[in-house]
């Protein structure tokens, strides 16, 4: 008698978690904003997904706590970058339990090499050119479908309509570009994170020697940057991560450049600010860049 | 060896080409010719480490400018001059009304001040290093800051001319001046004002070490060059102004950051003249000079 | 005889320190020009006393008046107060003197200059005016408060314990120069511990022991029964005193 109700209890059980199982979203950890943006955009309402390194966070200096390795034992799909981005995640995913699917959203990209800190690394900021991300979002569609193959039809036209999407706003993109006369498109702007954007959109990204985010100026810097600036006759300086802004104010004013405004390399803004998707920021960026390079 | 033109090249070239270089040039000659002679007086009354802790008492008046304008460098800096005047102030009455002294007193309101700054700060969420905003280079000297600079410059020279016998006496022959005349507070009162303005103009303008450093370094190595208030006075002024256009030439040639250069710069020329000054230098006393014959 | 008004009076004065009396129920007055002396054991009050007249103690009760309104008083505390470092040259220190006559701000004239000159004259200490004050000696640093003194042209003043180790010579020096003033008419109070020279140069003497033991002429004061009903009134304060209930 016992025994038949506990086999009626353990098949009630296994219908129900079963039904349950079909109704809940797929648990999801995206390393960063932009990668947990595109998988909303390709998963819709199937994905719950969760961030490590949250808007506005910067993933470089990322340092992963206890909670996140709670957040990616229970989860089913997790979504990172790869190139190298996330150095400490390999780890917290070897101490996982839960054994997720690991997806490498830039699987498949051409890479290129990019010199960081002084040493020569792979350039992972991929997401800056639209084609690739184009790629991360079919990575990310072909894994949701592997995980849950019911609803391949809802991922397959989530990512036609992205990828048609991206495709747009690649072709506003070079359109924009194309408008500012060719002798203007350069910047110097102290993000090294736009590597890829440089090479698919013609826009040439110079770094600034010396006047960076953390140490103190010096005079021949600012004498280096402000002659740069004024000997290649690059039209605009992007330098909003100089510790003070007065600084960059005074290196645009006396090089006759103009101050660019915000752009975002590594991660969205939060959601009221202008940058809280993907195609937002890359919208953002470009209406940033015509505004200081057009004539 | 060394053409005219060579030393054109390493001296006057980068001033002449670049704009930013002279504006830092004239910004500190401003700040030396305010903090000269105050530091003298720090120095003398034994107050060279107020500087420090006004540093630290401002933030509270930085904070609440904060939370009103959020990140205005007009407001934060308005705030902090209130701050600065108000623990000043404060300081003053207690050294004068209890038998807490001088040092006590101002680091007192110095401790109360930042604690108050660090929780105001706190209020508003986020994690902001308030006084790094606040705190400018001399690389960066847009206008407003000239002007700011100078007019600090211009009202401590007046106001120490007026102040000036009250405040020698004060220092002095405190109880002379108590019983001769009734000016003793508002003298003392004066010369922490102008303190506080010369270090809030300072720190916007410059950062914390160079205005600090700035006021008091000179000082400490005027005491080697001269016996009067004036000659220190002058001494000290020239020496900043020395160091700020050392300092400025070498981090263009050397890129070393400037502000550190320029104080790493007063620094030298003080042990230099502990050495080598004329009054009370080391070397001076221990080499043999023949006495004066009464 | 003269009718000599009183310069200085002092009514059922109580000066202390936390409450503690420093100088109990003092009565009685200071004769215009007269030259006296306080003296008694430590502790007696006499500092405490110059402080009230010279106006920088408030009272515990009783008050202190001065004949007309404006009584100019000079008063030379004992020298502990005076910055010996600060770069001030002999000149400019006694030229402060007269702060009462030109105030902060006023011009000084050739006159001041020539009145500060003499009074470096009158002590001794000509050619000394651009010394600065921390290479003097302590003798000549006490010319220099007296130089200033005469400088106030005060009419009443007041000097606290001015010979503490200072050489003989320029007590006798400054010495001269108080029966100077006192020859000019002024009003002059002196704490002191040389009975000697009390006995020299002062006609009058108070003996002040926290309350006075005698005041009057020098010779009727200074005697063996007096100094020792002083020290015997001399003791530590008591922690437990009850509130004083002589009437007023």
């Amino acid at each position: 008698m016992i025994t038949r109700l506990v086999l009626l209890a353990a098949f009630g059980l296994g219908i129900s978690t079963s039904t349950v199982g079909a109704i809940e979203p797929i648990k999801t950890v995206a390393s960063f904003s932009i990668l947990a943006d595109i998988t909303k955009q390709i998963g819709g309402d199937r994905v719950s997904v969760d961030t490590l390194v949250g808007p506005e966070e910067d993933a470089h200096v990322y340092d992963p706590t206890p909670r996140d390795a709670v957040k990616i034992a229970v989860a089913k799909l997790v979504v990172i970058n790869g190139l190298g981005f996330e150095g400490w995640i390999d780890r917290l995913i070897k101490l996982s339990a839960g054994a997720p699917k690991v997806t490498i959203a830039s699987d498949g990209i051409v890479s290129h090499q990019t010199t960081i800190e002084g040493h020569e690394r792979t350039d992972p900021h991929a997401w800056q050119d639209l084609r690739n991300v184009q790629i991360y979002a079919r990575n990310i569609a072909e894994s949701l479908i592997q995980i849950d193959p019911d609803h391949e039809t809802l991922y397959r036209a989530n990512l036609a309509r992205y990828t048609e999407e991206l495709a747009t706003l690649d072709q506003d993109i070079r359109s924009a570009i194309s408008a500012i006369p060719a002798e203007r498109r350069k910047i110097v702007t102290t993000h090294d994170a736009f590597g890829y954007f440089a090479q698919a959109y013609g826009i040439e990204m110079i770094a600034p020697q010396g006047v960076s985010t953390e140490a103190e100026a010096s005079a021949k810097d600012v004498a280096r940057i402000i002659r740069q600036v004024k000997s290649e006759k690059i039209p605009a300086v992007f330098l909003e991560n100089v510790s003070d802004h007065r600084l960059a104010e005074r290196i645009a004013t006396e090089s006759g450049a103009r101050m660019g405004g915000k752009l975002y390399s590594d991660a969205l803004s939060k959601e009221n600010a202008p940058a809280g998707t993907y195609i937002a920021m890359m919208k953002t960026n470009i209406r940033e860049l015509t505004k200081a390079l057009m004539p | 060896m060394t053409t005219p033109s060579d030393l054109y090249d390493l001296v006057i070239g980068p001033f002449a080409e670049f704009a930013f270089m002279r504006r830092g040039l004239v910004g500190v000659l401003a700040l030396s010719l305010g903090a000269g002679p105050i530091g003298v007086f720090l120095m003398l009354r034994r107050m060279s480490l107020v500087g420090d802790a006004m540093a630290h008492a401002i933030l509270p008046g930085a904070a609440l400018g904060y939370l009103v304008a959020g990140l205005s460098l007009g407001f934060m800096t308005a705030g902090g001059l209130i701050a600065g005047f108000v623990v000043a102030l404060l300081a003053g009455l207690v050294t004068r009304v209890t038998v807490l002294k001088e040092d006590a007193a101002l680091a007192s309101f110095y401790l109360i001040s930042l604690a108050g700054g660090v929780v105001l700060v706190s209020l508003r969420g986020s994690n902001v290093d308030l006084l790094h905003v606040l705190f400018g280079s001399v690389l960066a000297l847009d206008d407003p800051t000239l002007l700011m600079l100078g007019a600090s410059a211009s009202i401590s020279l007046v106001v120490l001319a007026v102040l000036f016998r009250p405040l020698v006496l004060e220092c002095v022959d405190p109880l002379f001046l108590r019983t001769v005349g009734k000016s003793g507070s508002v003298t003392h009162l004066g010369f922490l004002a102008l303190v506080v303005l010369n270090l809030v103009a300072g720190f916007h303008a410059l950062g914390t070490l160079l205005s600090v450093g700035l006021m008091m370094l000179p000082a400490f190595a005027a005491r080697f060059w001269s016996a009067t208030l004036e000659g220190m006075m002058a001494v000290a002024t020239l020496v900043g102004i020395m160091s700020g256009c050392l300092g400025i030439i070498l981090s263009y040639h050397l890129g070393t950051p400037t502000g550190p250069t320029i104080i790493l710069c007063a620094g030298a020329i003080y042990l230099v003249s502990i050495l080598i000054g004329r009054r009370n230098g080391l070397l001076i006393r221990f080499l043999p000079r023949a006495h004066l014959s009464a | 005889m003269r009718n000599r008004s009183n310069a200085i009076t002092v009514r059922d004065l109580t000066l202390g320190y936390d409450r503690h009396p420093a100088v109990h129920h003092l009565d009685g007055c200071f004769a215009a020009g007269s030259l006296t002396a306080i003296i008694g054991p430590n502790g007696a009050g006499k500092s405490t006393l110059l402080k009230a007249l010279a106006g920088t103690l408030p009272p515990l009760s009783g008050s202190v008046s001065f004949e007309g309104s404006k009584a100019k008083i000079a008063y030379l505390p004992q020298s502990a107060d005076i910055d010996h470092d600060f770069p001030i040259s002999v000149e400019d220190l006694v030229t402060t003197g007269l702060w009462q006559k030109t105030g902060p701000f006023g011009a000084f004239s050739q006159h001041d200059r020539t009145t500060v000159l003499e009074a470096l004259d009158r002590v001794g200490l000509t050619g000394f005016e651009a010394r600065i004050l921390g290479t003097l000696s302590g003798g000549q640093l006490q010319r220099v408060l007296f130089a200033r003194l005469m400088v106030q042209g005060a009419d009443i003043i007041l000097i606290d314990e001015p010979f503490a180790a200072i050489d003989t010579k320029t007590v006798r020096d400054l010495m001269h120069l108080v029966r100077h003033w006192h020859g000019e008419g002024r009003t002059i109070l002196a704490v002191l511990h040389d009975m000697a020279l009390v006995e020299e140069y002062f006609p009058d003497c108070l003996m002040l022991a926290r309350e006075p033991v005698a005041w009057g002429k020098t010779s009727d004061v200074l005697t063996a029964d007096h100094l020792a009903q002083a020290r015997a009134m001399i003791e530590a304060n008591d922690p437990h005193a009850d509130l004083c209930e002589r009437a007023a």
